[in-house]
C-alpha cells in the first residue's frame, strides 16, 4: 500500500482560490478523514487526489509517483462516491465488474474478485438485483465493493454515509471500519459529520475555508483543539466557549468570565499574563454536578433539561453565555431540576486567545 | 371486516386495506374537496380535449354511412363497411397504403437515430461557444415554414439553376429532374425532413443526456473509461428510457407521414412512391367530395396507429422494463 502526500496543494477556479497550499501527510493503510464545514475544501482535495480536479499549484505524490499529471486511471485509486453513482442500467455484479471490463481483467478473475468480494460485503444474493430494487445500505456496499474489486492502492470516500438514515449510517461506519482493518488500504474520507470521523479515522484533519486547521488523532483533536474553531467542530454538543479576562492570584491563574471565577492550575505559561482576553472553552463532557478537591465552581441559571437515556443535556446560562453540559443520568433525572452550579477540573478548561483564537499552551 | 391486499415492492411486502365501494367514493369526494385548485387548472385542457378530439369522433360514423351532406350525419343512411371493401379494392388505396409504410418505415430507421446521434455530438463538443453555434445552426431549419422548406429544396433540385444539378455538372453528370422521377421522390422527402427536424428532436435527448449523474462519469473516468466508452456504457444506456418513450410516440405517429410536405412536393408523376394516405383522403375527401370514403381512409389510419402504439408500448415494457403507460 502507499501513502498519499499533499504539498502545497492550491485550487484556483479563475481567480478564486478555494484550497490554499495544503501539506498533508498519509501513511501507508492510514485512515484519514477530511472533516470540515460544507465549501471548506475537503470533497475538492479529494477530487484532486482522484484526478477530477486540476491541481492549480504543489505536488500530489501517491507512494513515491508524482501524480500532478496522471490520468485518474492510472493512479490506482478507487472512488466511493456519494450518491454511490451505480449504474442503473446495470446488475450488482455488472456494477462490480465494470472498472475491471474496462481494464479488460481476463472474464474468469473477475467472476473470482466480484464472488470474493461480495461474500465480503454480504451481496452474494443481490448479484442479479439492479440498483433501483435495493435498499440505501446495499447500494452502499455495492458501491464500496465495486471500488474494493479493483484492489487499489488508495480508497477515496466522499461523504460515502451522508444519504443514508441514522441507524443505517452507524452499521455502516462499523462495516467500513472493519473492512478497512482486514483490507489496509490507505484511505482517505470526507465527510462534514465529526462523529463520522471521530469514530472512523486513525488521524483526522480539519479544514476550514480551504485551509488545515488542525491534523491530529481523534483524542488529540478533543482533548488539545488546535483552536476555537476545531473546539467548536469537534465533539457534540461542542465545546463551550465564552470570553474572559486573565487575573493572577495567589493559587495560581485565574479567569474571570461574568463574575465568575475560574481557577486555571497547572498552567505556569500563564503566570504574568493579567489582564490577558481569552476564550474559555470547556467540554460539556467535563462538567461535574458535584464539587471535588480543587474544582472550580460555576454557578449557573438552569434553562432547559434533554434527556439521553443514561446521559442529559443541561442548557444553561453563565451569566449572558448560554452553556451546555452533558452529565449522567443514572436512570434519574429529577435531581437535576435543582442543579444551580457546575463543576470542572482545572485541568480540563482550555484557553485560547482572543484575537487569534489559538490555543494557548495549558497543561492537558 | 376490511379485506386486505398484499402489495410487494423492493423485497418488502406491505399490506393494503381493501376499501369498499363506499369508502372510495367518500375518498374521492375528500380528495377533490382537498385539490379542486388542481382540477379547475387541469380543466381547460380537458374540455378541449372533448371538443376537439372526442366531439369530432361523432363524426367518425359516416365511414359506415352512405353520407349526404344535404340528409347530415344522422340522416344518411348505414352502409356498413361498403366504404371499406371499395378502399381496400381501389389501386389507389393500396398504393398509398404502401408508400405510407414505406416512407414511414424508412424515415423512421433512419431519421430517428439522427437526433440521438447529433446529441450524443453535441454533448462531447468541450467548446461552449462551438456548441451553441452548432446547436443553433441544426436547430433553425425548425422554424422555417414547409412552405419555404418545399421552395429551397425546389430549388436545389431545379434541372436548370438548381445547386444539385450545378454540383454534378461539374463531374459532367447530365441534369436529373429529381422531383419528377418517382425514385428520387422518398430521398429527397426523407432527407428534408431529417434536415428540417434532426436538430430540434435532438434537445429532447439532450436534455435526457443532461439528466445522467455527472458521478456516473466520474466513477467511470476513475475506472479508467474513455470517452468512446462513456458514450456507449454510461450515456446510451442512460438515456434509453428517454430513446424509447420517443420510439413509442413516433411508431404511434408512423401512419402520419408529413402531410403538407408531400403536398408541396410531390406531382402526378410521382404518386408512384409519393402519394401516402393523407394525401389520398385529402384529394377523396376535400378535393373530390367522398367524405364518407375518406373518413373510412382517416379511420382505417388511426386504428393502425392505435394498434402500433399499442403494441409498441407493451413490447418496450416487456423488453425494456419503459413504457408510456
Amino acid at each position: 500500500m502507499s501513502g498519499v502526500f499533499l504539498e502545497g496543494i492550491v485550487k484556483r477556479y479563475g481567480a478564486v482560490e478555494v484550497v490554499h497550499g495544503i501539506d498533508l501527510e498519509i501513511k501507508p493503510q492510514e485512515f484519514v478523514v477530511l472533516v470540515g464545514p460544507s465549501g471548506c475544501g475537503k470533497s475538492t482535495t479529494l477530487r484532486m487526489i482522484a484526478g477530477l480536479e486540476e491541481i492549480s499549484d504543489g505536488t500530489l505524490r501517491i507512494g513515491d509517483r508524482a501524480m500532478n499529471r496522471v490520468a485518474p486511471k492510472d493512479r490506482d485509486v478507487a472512488m466511493v462516491f456519494q450518491n454511490y453513482a451505480l449504474y442503473p442500467h446495470l446488475n450488482v455484479a455488472d456494477n462490480m465488474a465494470f472498472g475491471l471490463r474496462i481494464r479488460k481483467v481476463p472474464k474468469d478473475e473477475i467472476a473470482k474478485s466480484i464472488d470474493e468480494v461480495a461474500k465480503i460485503l454480504g451481496l452474494t444474493e443481490y448479484l442479479e438485483r439492479r440498483p433501483a430494487d435495493l435498499s440505501g445500505g446495499q447500494r452502499q456496499r455495492v458501491a464500496m465493493g465495486r471500488a474494493i474489486v479493483r484492489h487499489p492502492d488508495v480508497f477515496l470516500f466522499d461523504e460515502p454515509l451522508s444519504n443514508l438514515d441514522a441507524k443505517l449510517r452507524t452499521q455502516m461506519r462499523a462495516e467500513i471500519k472493519r473492512l478497512h482493518k482486514r483490507l489496509g488500504v490507505t484511505s482517505v474520507y470526507v465527510t462534514h459529520d465529526q462523529v463520522e470521523a471521530m469514530t472512523l479515522a486513525d488521524r483526522i484533519v480539519v479544514m476550514a475555508d480551504g485551509n488545515i486547521e488542525q491534523i491530529g488523532t481523534p483524542m488529540e483533536l478533543f482533548n488539545n483543539p488546535a483552536n476555537t474553531f476545531v473546539a467548536g467542530f469537534i465533539g457534540s454538543p461542542p465545546m463551550n466557549q465564552f470570553e474572559a479576562v486573565l487575573e493572577d492570584t495567589d493559587q495560581g491563574p485565574i479567569a474571570r468570565a461574568n463574575g465568575t471565577l475560574i481557577q486555571l492550575q497547572g498552567q505556569e505559561a500563564l503566570r504574568g499574563a493579567a489582564g490577558r482576553n481569552v476564550i474559555v472553552g470547556i467540554r460539556p463532557e467535563h462538567v461535574m454536578l458535584n464539587a471535588e478537591p480543587g474544582t472550580a465552581e460555576i454557578p449557573i441559571s438552569l434553562d432547559l433539561i434533554e434527556t439521553l437515556g443514561s446521559e442529559a443535556l443541561l442548557h444553561t446560562h453563565v451569566g449572558n453565555e448560554t452553556f451546555v453540559a452533558k452529565v449522567e443520568t443514572h436512570g434519574e433525572i429529577g435531581h437535576l431540576n435543582g442543579v444551580n452550579a457546575l463543576h470542572v477540573k482545572p485541568e480540563r478548561v482550555k484557553l485560547f486567545d482572543k484575537d487569534t483564537g489559538r490555543a494557548i499552551g495549558q497543561a492537558a | 371486516m376490511a379485506m386486505v391486499d398484499k402489495e410487494s415492492s423492493a423485497g418488502t411486502e406491505t399490506i393494503v386495506p381493501k376499501l369498499t365501494i363506499a369508502q372510495r367514493l367518500d375518498r374521492i369526494q375528500m380528495h377533490l374537496k382537498q385539490e379542486w385548485q388542481i382540477y379547475a387548472m387541469l380543466a381547460p385542457l380537458v374540455i378541449w380535449f372533448l371538443l376537439f378530439n372526442y366531439r369530432p369522433m361523432y363524426g367518425l360514423q359516416i365511414a359506415f354511412k352512405d353520407y349526404s351532406v344535404f340528409l347530415g350525419i344522422e340522416g344518411s343512411p348505414w352502409i356498413g363497411f361498403e366504404h371499406f371493401e371499395t378502399l381496400f379494392q381501389s389501386d389507389q388505396f393500396v398504393r398509398a397504403f404502401k408508400n405510407t409504410i414505406i416512407i414511414s418505415l424508412l424515415s423512421l430507421f433512419i431519421g430517428f437515430p439522427m437526433p440521438i446521434i447529433l446529441a450524443l455530438m453535441f454533448n462531447e463538443i468541450l467548446s461552449e461557444t462551438y456548441k451553441r453555434t452548432a446547436q443553433t445552426i441544426v436547430y433553425l431549419p425548425h422554424f422555417i415554414s414547409s412552405v419555404i422548406i418545399a421552395g429551397i429544396i425546389i430549388t436545389a433540385f431545379s434541372p436548370s439553376a438548381g445547386i444539385v444539378n450545378t454540383f454534378l455538372g461539374w463531374f459532367g453528370v447530365e441534369p436529373i429532374y429529381f422531383l419528377t422521377k418517382p425514385e428520387w421522390f422518398r430521398p429527397i422527402f426523407i432527407g428534408a425532413g431529417i434536415w428540417q427536424e434532426a436538430g430540434f428532436q435532438s434537445i429532447v435527448f439532450l436534455a435526457a443526456i443532461a439528466g445522467v449523474n455527472p458521478s456516473l462519469y466520474e466513477s467511470a473516468v476513475v475506472d479508467g473509461a474513455n470517452r468512446w466508452q462513456m458514450m456507449w456504457k454510461i450515456t446510451i444506456p442512460c438515456i434509453l428510457p428517454t430513446i424509447i418513450i420517443m420510439l413509442i410516440i413516433r411508431i404511434g405517429n408512423l401512419l402520419e407521414v408529413s402531410f403538407e410536405m408531400i403536398i408541396l412536393l410531390y406531382q402526378p408523376a410521382t404518386y408512384q412512391t409519393a402519394d401516402v394516405i393523407n394525401t389520398f383522403i385529402y384529394r377523396q375527401g376535400l378535393v373530390g367530395g367522398q367524405y364518407d370514403v375518406a373518413a373510412a381512409a382517416g379511420l382505417f389510419n388511426a386504428v393502425m396507429a392505435f394498434v402500433l402504439v399499442m403494441s409498441a408500448n407493451a413490447i418496450a415494457k416487456r423488453v425494456s422494463r419503459t413504457s408510456l403507460w
